[in-house]
């Protein structure tokens, strides 16, 4: 117990740490650190209405961080969580579009679960590669991240484009009130539902599973894993599509709830976002939770702070960015993590 | 045929900088996925500085300093607080981005792209149709030889592979492995500002917000498509931008035949495609617990 305590100890001083370097940095673009800060933490946390929207925010980055999580313990760096995200959400949006009129206990089912069923194979093939021919996952994840936002710009204007719509961004026809699932707040009680129960399965998969063992012993040993009769891997192309098939939940969630439909771009952030959750909550599922409050608050504040403050959204980014840098510095619970496995000289 | 290859020859020279500074990286024992966040650092400070100032030679002065700066810091987090090198290049990366975003809004307010009057010097009528090409573009060879000759033919590259590969026997013979790295990533740092600068201030003479568009990804994929040797990295990152190229000529022919958005995604697959090449040629796969072990230098 007193080790994980050190290790959420080492993970808040690092989150200290690039805390001070993003003072440093706005003090350099002419910023006040001090009122910046102090603005973040009212558009997140100030006010009941504040920590609403926070919570609206951290409830689809809980469910994608919680299926990176999978992966990352398998020893798999899937930092495709962005694009699988949006395919999710494109797959979701076709389904809406193809039952459309459909009652709406078919259509909201069968979206999540098209959403589910796009992000998972957006993930298939990164994962495929890897294990088939070893292809760094790092980079065609990243790649896959790039074209998901192409495939999302044309799908938007082009098969699913709102014709009504004007302007440079485009968007898709909006869906149906009787297919939301909440308003653009985001909090309802079928999202928190979705939320819970995706959680609860992972932590099961992750703590009480035979697959959550070896896949944690593959992060830390992968010899020992073929030794333990495991097939790693099997093992590492579950971990991609449990947390591809995830990020496209987050995607179905995203667009039947707050979204309502899809628009070019929306949302550029979420699945690095979702990855720096995973670290910074040490890979754990009930960390995950903790965590996301805190980066969905800090997201809350990318949009109060333009509006409200008048500061550029771009400091939300550099505070993420900041954090991303300096979280795994040795901040993996003992045991736990992506240290080199040592050869004898 | 000429104004294809001087189209090549620009978008890929961007390329072929931040590719040598991942062969830099890649040969000390570090996946350097910073090269991003540090191309659009050296961008924005190359035109932001060049534009204020006046002074071309300022702005480079002052790209290669910010570079320098970030790769020291990616350094200090990799080497001396142990982190995660490919998420603390993640994280330098997305700071790179983050850190134009806001220092382009703290000078212009909302303003998205900055013009600079002044760009580098062009390589002039005599060239022909290369005449609007800068001379980066025609130094882009005599780089790439230097970093072979280095690499391959100096002490310096001998010692700077072996920290990469085996750093017990570079310790063993007195080289530290970390000096090395330090040396590698600064070197780096100065390639990625005139990769930054020849982005933005080659042929476009502006910088805008997010230019670099994945190019620095690419660029370390290019890295592993070229087996970090400098030449066959150079290589791989003109054919990324070949085929970026025949994206470009395929919608000017095609018109609206295809869908132009899935045309730009056409270097990004060849990127993986490359990438699979490569893991393909090495026989992985199969050895997955080798390959977590070079991972994590």
């Amino acid at each position: 117990m007193s080790g994980s305590l050190f290790a959420v100890a080492r993970a808040l001083a690092f989150v200290l740490l690039a805390l001070v370097l993003c003072g440093a940095i706005f003090e350099l673009a002419g910023y006040s650190s001090l009122s910046m800060f102090q603005n973040i933490a009212e558009g997140a946390f100030a006010s009941p209405e504040a920590l609403l929207n926070s919570l609206g925010w951290a409830l689809p980055l809980f469910v994608i961080a919680a299926g990176v999580v999978v992966s990352f313990r398998c020893g798999y760096f899937n930092v495709g969580a962005q694009g699988q995200f949006y395919i999710g959400a494109i797959g979701s949006a076709f389904a809406v579009e193809w039952l459309n009129g459909a009652p709406a206990f078919i259509v909201i089912p069968a979206a999540i679960l098209a959403g589910m069923a796009a992000g998972l194979l957006w993930a298939a093939w990164p994962g495929l590669l890897r294990i088939r021919s070893g292809t760094d996952e790092v980079i065609t994840t990243l790649m896959a991240n790039f074209i998901a936002g192409l495939v999302l710009i044309y799908v938007t204007s082009g098969p699913l484009k709102d014709p009504s719509g004007t302007g440079q961004v485009t968007a898709s026809r909006p869906i149906a009130a009787l297919y939301r699932i909440s308003d653009s707040g985001g909090v309802s009680p079928a999202i928190i539902g979705l939320v819970v129960v995706s959680g609860v399965l992972i932590w099961v998969l992750v703590n009480r599973t035979a697959f959550g063992v070896l896949s944690s012993l593959a992060g830390r040993n992968p010899v020992m894993v073929g030794w333990q009769g495991g097939r790693l891997a099997r093992l590492g192309l579950a971990g991609f599509l449990v947390s591809g098939a995830f990020a496209g939940l987050a995607g179905a969630i995203e667009l039947l709830g707050p979204q309502g439909r899809l628009v070019s771009g929306f949302l550029p952030a979420e699945g690095f976002t979702a990855i720096l959750i995973a670290l910074v909550a040490g890979l754990s599922v009930t960390g995950v939770a903790v965590v996301s409050l805190f980066f969905g608050g800090l997201a809350a504040a990318s949009l109060y702070l333009p509006v409200i403050a008048g500061l550029p959204a771009a400091a939300i980014d550099i505070i993420n960015a900041a954090i991303a840098l300096f979280i795994t510095a040795r901040a993996w619970p003992r045991g736990l993590g992506l240290r080199r496995v040592r050869r004898a000289p | 045929m000429n104004d294809l290859i001087a189209l090549i020859l620009g978008s890929g020279t961007p390329l072929v900088y931040a590719a040598m500074a991942g062969v830099l990286a890649q040969r000390a024992g570090i996946w350097h996925l910073g090269l991003e966040g540090l191309m659009i650092a050296g961008a924005c400070a190359a035109v932001l500085v060049t534009s204020a100032a006046g002074s071309l030679l300022a702005g480079l002065g002052v790209a290669i300093a910010v570079c320098v700066l970030g790769s020291a810091l990616l350094w200090v987090v990799i080497e001396k607080l142990k982190a995660n090198p490919i998420i603390a290049g993640l994280g330098l990366t997305g700071l790179g981005l983050g850190g134009t975003d806001l220092a382009v809004q703290a000078v212009f307010d909302s303003e998205a792209t900055v013009r600079s009057e002044i760009g580098l010097p062009r390589l002039g009528a005599a060239f022909g149709p290369y005449a609007h090409l800068s001379v980066l573009v025609l130094a882009m060879p005599v780089v790439v030889f230097a970093l072979w000759v280095l690499l391959r033919r100096t002490r310096f590259g001998l010692q700077l592979a072996a920290c990469g590969e085996h750093p017990f026997a570079a310790r063993s013979v007195g080289v530290s492995p970390p000096r090395m790295r330090l040396v590698a990533l600064l070197l780096g740092g100065v390639l990625c500002a005139l990769a930054g600068a020849e982005l933005a201030l080659g042929s476009l003479q502006l910088f805008s917000v997010g230019m670099t568009a994945g190019r620095g990804f690419m660029a370390f994929a290019a890295v592993i498509f070229g087996a970090g040797h400098p030449v066959g990295a150079a290589f791989a990152a003109l054919f990324f931008s070949v085929v970026e190229a025949l994206g470009i000529k395929a919608q000017l022919l095609l018109g609206n035949a295809l869908p132009p958005d899935l045309l730009l995604a056409l270097p990004y697959a060849a990127t993986v495609a490359g990438v699979w090449l490569s893991g393909r040629l090495r026989g992985g796969g199969q050895s997955s617990g080798a390959f977590a072990e070079l991972r994590d230098y």
